[in-house]
């Protein structure tokens, strides 16, 4: 039963190591979806937000975590 | 016969590769305390026992994932390497810049094999299935990451037994390597590695979350590259920045 719950955590560990990251870029998808595929903007301009969008999360969620360890 | 251009193979099956190279460091390292400690049958027993569960999975998920839409495919696999390529790279960059420490595997010999000891002082009889359960779990949790990028970074394109051989080629080149050296690997560059793995599957999810969202990338194929190059720089110049405050405390 252990070993079900150690590969459950693992598995959510993958995608969830960091809850604020992980959230950022689900609703970064989702607003590039809803420009792209409701609002019909330019393909390549949803593609350009998403791509900055994941580098300045990325950025972000790094800067975060070592501000935080840093001051703790 | 679907052809695949080897701009999308390459950087599938070196990402498959490299990713399993860590993994499989992980586990190994794991498993040859446990067989230096208690014996290889236990410890054959329970790797094997894992690779057959993640064998499965693999021959499970796969061919079900073919009748899955191919955009829908891409996008949902595409996010989750987002997430999980990202989520990576984090971890490297931090690793990079000295705000978390660099992952020893002889530390992680010596802690496993200190449990395997305590182990042994309370539960005699039941030794060997402790043995065999512990190279379960390592191979089986390491393995995990190994099976969702096979599948993730195979599946959208027809991949998958090539992304597969990738991740074999690294596991007989471990075990080949440990064999001869017949303790862990703590020279491997793992953070190395695991910086280029975070960059390939977060190109590899941009790349794929834009077509499943029809997103017409410039220079099809190619883009991949150019988002490998960019999450590369970034994730660089992240790590020094960020190493740079220290650096100034200490002197």
């Amino acid at each position: 039963m252990s070993i079900i719950v150690e590969v459950a955590k693992e598995l959510l560990g993958m995608f969830l190591a960091d809850a604020r990251l992980t959230t950022t870029t689900l609703v970064l998808v989702a607003i590039v979806a809803g420009l792209v595929l409701a609002l019909r903007v330019e393909t390549l301009l949803g593609g350009g937000v998403l791509l900055l969008g994941c580098l300045a999360t990325l950025v972000e969620a790094a800067a975060r975590e070592a501000r935080r360890r840093r001051c703790s | 016969m679907v052809s695949v251009a080897w701009s999308v193979a390459g950087p599938a099956i070196g990402a498959a590769f490299l990713a399993s190279l860590v993994e499989v460091v992980e586990a190994f390292t794991i498993v040859l305390a446990v067989g230096t400690l208690r014996g290889w049958r236990p410890t054959a027993l329970g790797t094997v026992a894992a690779l057959a569960v993640l064998a499965l999975l693999i021959i499970l998920l796969g061919p079900l994932l073919d009748r899955v839409p191919l955009h829908l495919l891409q996008f949902i696999i595409g996010v989750l390497l987002l997430l999980f390529g990202m989520g990576w790279l984090r971890k490297a960059i931090l690793r990079a810049a000295g705000v978390i420490p660099l992952h020893d595997e002889d530390a992680i010999f010596a802690s496993e094999s200190a449990q395997l000891a305590e182990a042994a002082g309370q539960q005699r009889s039941s030794l060997d299935w402790i043995a065999g359960l512990t190279a379960f779990k390592a191979v089986l949790l390491e393995g995990l990451e190994v099976v969702f990028i096979v599948i993730a970074v195979g599946a959208g394109h027809g991949l998958l037994w090539p992304a597969a051989a990738g991740a074999l080629a690294a596991c007989l080149a471990i075990l080949a390597i440990g064999i001869i050296v017949h303790k862990p690997l703590a020279k491997v560059p793992e953070n190395t590695l695991k910086f280029g793995v975070g960059v390939m599957l977060s190109a590899f999810g941009m790349f794929w979350t834009g077509e499943g969202l029809g997103i017409d990338w410039p220079g099809q194929d190619i883009a991949l590259v150019v988002f490998a190059a960019l999450f590369l720089g970034v994730g660089l110049a992240t790590a020094s920045a960020l190493r740079r405050p220290t650096v100034e405390i200490a002197r």
